[in-house]
């Protein structure tokens, strides 16, 4: 267990800026999250950490060391790639083992961590096959395995299962989430599958273009999020967005009016919001009731039944589709009029620039 | 029915032209072999059937010839420019591949360009240079000039290519240095490449004619295609110990693919999968 710090942590290639300035606190026994989409530089800040790419400036410390240049092997982390990356010529065993034997481990010792590696994940009876002999998510438990016989301070994850199929996925989620407890283990884990994220992490970092949009809670970022990209990035489906403007309302009250679905207008409280000022309103599909307040006249486009529940895709004229997520859609059809009721309190407002307005 | 007598035609084509390719592939092989059992008479009308003179050409071969002297220096040059090819070719591929630098693709090119330079222009600077640094008529001489070759640099660059950056990646994690990854990760990983270009570079080493023929002066260092080029250029060739010779010195190359088939179709396929 240790702590892990990264302070004003730039990476550029050439002229090219790919992380810009990331200060980040983990603290000893936190699964941490990165998330973002494709190329927002959540795997490279990860190689980072690991020392697999050089930092360009600021200072990454473990356990108030600096170890900005200190060899991969000696940060004490240990790493789980995408792709298993387990030795094709080596046995289970011999993969789990081989970094212990390049750091002069006595064999005893590297056979009785091994073996205690393999009683946690359940590989003793494949510890004599080659990888190619085990499947995707027997391989993922050796790759695992291989980091946890180091006895690292910090395990990193890099998108571990994004190789498997959908029910191993969730299958291996669990186990590495009664990992994280067994070994009370400080994670660093990168995913763009928000799902992972908000079910393993106790903190989520939101990375887009190389900055940090927002750290919290899977929680706090589902309730708060500070812009529009972490509201839109956390949930699903996304939340949805209907731009406005603000408008003085009944009883001196501000509210959103909505031109694109027949001028509803969506009472909001703002601190402060000239009228005029354009803005973006946020609904979550699963915040549409019966009986809110607040309505959207809308015709439905399509449905989806899930058994449990139904998302209706629905829109007002010509504008943007709205997800509407209720449990009483089985009797809804394609076609019908619907004025979908929400509790205007739940909605979230943004400004042109997308920070959330409160 | 026309669709039906098309494809019989179409077959009968096929395998007319395989028929022939194969016949044309094999009938020098099996000639040989013939040969190695005629008379040299026999050979000269063209007789293609098995003869009764195998004893007394291998006797022949085995009287005129240092047999065991010639094959050892065959081998002996084979083997190592062959494991000196491999080391020196692989680790410039694999260089070329993974390490990035400003100037590697221009570097590389140039280096792809000495493909085009015929030996023929190379031999005689070669050879002043072997003759200054005094190792005219040395097995030494005859490997030196083959073990940068820029063909298996390009095809290790090319099979380095199917590497998969993750496994470097986690040697790196667990402590290894570069060689180390080179040594303990790649060469392991990579062995049916290995196979394929060990079968190549030895075969080419083996049969290695003109550059032996000019360096190697004495009949203490030379190798087996010399041998049988000199039986063969005599003033009265006996084509029955020719054979002999021939079937002798193709044995080693045969077996060397028989027992690294596998490895070589999987090398050509990439060792990576």
């Amino acid at each position: 267990m240790s702590d892990l710090q990264l302070s004003d942590i730039c990476k550029s290639y050439g002229s090219l800026e790919v992380i810009k300035g990331v200060d980040l606190d983990i603290k000893s026994g936190e699964f941490v999250v990165f998330v973002g989409p494709s190329g927002c530089g959540k795997s490279t800040l990860l190689r980072m950490i690991a020392g697999l790419e050089e930092i360009t400036s600021g200072d990454l410390t473990i356990d108030g060391e600096r170890m900005n240049d200190v060899d991969p092997s000696k940060r004490g982390i240990a790493m789980v790639f995408q792709s298993y990356a387990l030795y094709p010529h080596m046995t289970v065993r011999e993969n789990m083992g081989f970094a212990l034997r390049f750091a002069g481990v006595a064999k005893a010792e590297i056979e009785r961590r091994v073996g205690e590696a393999a009683k946690i994940l359940e590989l003793d009876p494949l510890l004599d096959r080659k990888p190619k002999q085990l499947s995707g998510g027997q391989r993922q438990r050796v790759a695992i395995g291989r980091a946890i016989v180091r006895h690292p301070k910090i395990f990193l994850f890099d998108e571990p299962l994004s190789n498997l199929d959908a029910e191993l996925r969730v299958h291996m989620r669990i186990e590495i989430a009664r990992l994280h407890k067994t070994l009370a283990a400080t994670i660093v884990y990168v995913t763009h599958d928000q799902v992972e994220a908000m079910t393993l992490a106790d903190k989520i970092v939101v990375m887009r273009g190389g900055v940090v949009e927002q750290v919290g809670s899977p929680l706090e970022l589902y309730d708060d999020p500070a812009n529009l990209f972490v509201a839109g990035f956390i949930g699903s489906p996304k939340m949805n967005f209907l731009k406005g403007a603000i408008e003085p309302g009944d009883g001196g009250q501000l509210c959103v009016r909505l031109p694109d679905y027949g001028g509803a207008k969506i009472p909001v409280q703002l601190k402060e919001a000239a009228p005029g000022t354009p803005v973006t309103i946020g609904i979550r599909p699963e915040h549409f009731n019966e009986t809110g307040p607040a309505a959207l006249d809308l015709t439905i486009d399509m449905l989806e039944h899930l058994g449990g529940e139904t998302f209706a895709y629905a829109r007002h004229g010509k504008g943007d589709l709205v997800v509407i997520e209720t449990k009483n859609g089985r009797g809804l059809k394609s076609g019908d009029c619907i004025a979908a009721r929400f509790d205007p309190d739940s909605a979230l407002v943004f400004d042109v620039n997308g920070r959330r307005l409160r | 029915m026309t669709n039906g007598i098309g494809r019989a035609a179409s077959a009968l084509l096929t395998y007319g032209l395989l028929g022939l390719m194969a016949f044309l592939s094999v009938f020098p092989f099996l000639w040989m072999v013939l040969g190695a059992t005629n008379s040299s008479i026999d050979i000269i009308k063209g007789r293609v059937l098995p003869g009764e003179f195998l004893s007394t050409n291998v006797d022949k071969f085995f009287t005129q010839v240092n047999a065991p002297l010639v094959f050892w220096n065959s081998a002996k040059i084979a083997i190592l420019a062959t494991v000196l090819t491999l080391a020196v070719s692989s680790l410039a591929g694999y260089g070329f591949e993974i390490f990035r630098s400003r100037h590697r693709e221009r570097l590389y090119r140039a280096m792809l360009l000495t493909l085009m330079i015929p030996f023929a222009a190379l031999m005689i600077p070669l050879f002043i240079m072997m003759g200054k640094a005094g190792l005219i008529n040395t097995h030494i001489a005859v490997v030196l000039p083959t073990i940068g070759s820029a063909f298996v640099v390009f095809y290790f660059r090319q099979c380095t290519k199917a590497f998969p950056s993750e496994l470097r990646d986690a040697a790196k994690v667990d402590g290894l240095k570069e060689w180390q990854i080179f040594l303990f990760i790649y060469v392991p990983v990579m062995r049916s490449t290995y196979a394929a270009a060990f079968i190549i570079v030895f075969m080419t080493a083996w049969n290695n004619y003109l550059w032996p023929l000019i360096v190697l002066q004495s009949n203490e260092t030379k190798t087996i295609t010399l041998v049988i080029s000199s039986l063969a250029s005599a003033y009265y060739p006996d084509y029955g110990v020719v054979m002999v010779g021939t079937v002798l010195a193709t044995l080693p190359t045969l077996a060397v693919f028989f027992f690294m088939q596998r490895q070589f179709v999987q090398g050509m396929l990439g060792s990576v999968k």
